[in-house]
């Protein structure tokens, strides 16, 4: 459609990228797991850049100490479930983007079927327990999974990509201690979002080297980006045997 | 030729130390004892529960990249040369 050729010929512009990168783009479908402070910026990135199909999974309501960080949902969202908010504004950025919203809980039992069929799944949770789901239910069916999380200032971002390196059981094996209450500024999450749609962009291209076998802290107090090198362990419960 | 120990974030605090080289340790537990005969109280603060039996499920180490299982894990073995990451788990989303 002519009017997409317009829509995304910036973009297309880029050395590499041209209408080959956009059509890659139109024929995917990614999940993003968890619409807040990660899952906002990454949706609309990915809407914004023409990912052809979006599933949002969020089984929350919009709450008042949400709105610092959660760009998606606005003041009268309020109490409003995040796929509603996160899904009118996400399709009226993009209309040509095929949307799905599931109200649904990320669960031992359902995280295979709801993960059916996507290319990429983006870790937009705010706790391990359910990344850890998405983790198994990634490597299990040979799907790349963006890890992102925030806190306060910092960061951290890695891409996993089942057989290829680590997995988030090889980097973090124990369960961190859950919090209900974190603190968070809205731009860290922004900063690793993006990051998180930067990676699935690159991944769908196939532009670029992803954060495979790396993980990425970003530290916006000092401004500073470092990563380190992180190996499969070949002993993993998760990915040992793929 | 010693290992590296790069901190992050709150132990990069507790130390005022972005990375150091360290010599004679055989395992992550004498490793970690060194730190703490160095850097002090803050950070054994950081490290361990209270009677400084078990590390905290608040700090992640890896060693070469690879995530150590903790309490098992202290025993893992050090040679010249290796890299030592220690950062606490960023939860939120
Ligand atoms: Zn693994």
């Amino acid at each position: 459609m002519p009017s997409e050729f317009e829509r995304y010929s910036r973009q297309m512009i880029i050395r590499g990228f041209g209408e080959a990168g956009q059509r890659k783009l139109k024929a995917a479908h990614v999940i993003v797991a968890g619409l807040g402070g990660l899952g906002s910026p990454t949706s609309m990135y990915l809407v914004a850049a023409g990912v052809g199909h979006l599933t949002i999974i969020d089984a929350q309501r919009v709450e008042l100490n949400n709105l610092n960080r959660q760009v998606l949902h606005w003041h009268l969202d309020v109490k409003r479930s995040k796929v509603r908010s996160a899904i009118e504004k996400l399709q009226a950025m993009n209309p040509s983007v095929e949307i799905d919203a599931k109200l649904k809980k990320i669960t031992p039992k359902n995280a295979d079927g709801l993960l059916r069929g996507a290319d990429v799944v983006v870790d937009g949770m705010d706790n391990y327990r359910t990344r850890y789901l998405l983790n198994e239910a990634c490597v299990r069916a040979g799907r790349p999974f963006v890890h992102g999380a925030v806190e306060g200032f910092v960061g951290q971002l890695t891409t996993i990509v089942p057989g290829k390196g680590p997995c988030l059981r090889c980097i973090i094996p124990k369960e961190p201690p859950r919090k209900s209450v974190f603190p968070v500024l809205g731009t860290t999450a922004g900063v690793v979002g993006c990051l998180q749609a930067m990676e699935t962009i690159k991944l769908l291209t196939g532009i670029g080297r992803p954060l495979v076998g790396r993980i990425l802290f970003f530290d916006g107090e000092s401004a500073n980006f470092e990563e380190i090198e992180v190996r499969r362990n070949p002993n993993c419960p998760v990915c040992g045997g793929v | 030729m010693p290992i590296t120990v790069k901190f992050f974030y709150n132990f990069r605090e507790a130390t005022g130390k972005d990375r150091i080289e360290i010599a004679g340790t055989k395992d992550v537990r004498s490793l970690l004892n060194k730190l703490v005969e160095r850097f002090g109280q803050k950070l054994a603060e950081q490290l361990y529960e209270p009677e400084r039996e078990k590390l905290r499920n608040t700090v992640n180490i890896l060693v070469n990249g690879h995530g150590i299982m903790t309490p098992h894990g202290l025993g893992t073995r050090l040679n010249d040369g290796d890299v030592v990451a220690i950062f606490p788990p960023v939860c939120g989303g």
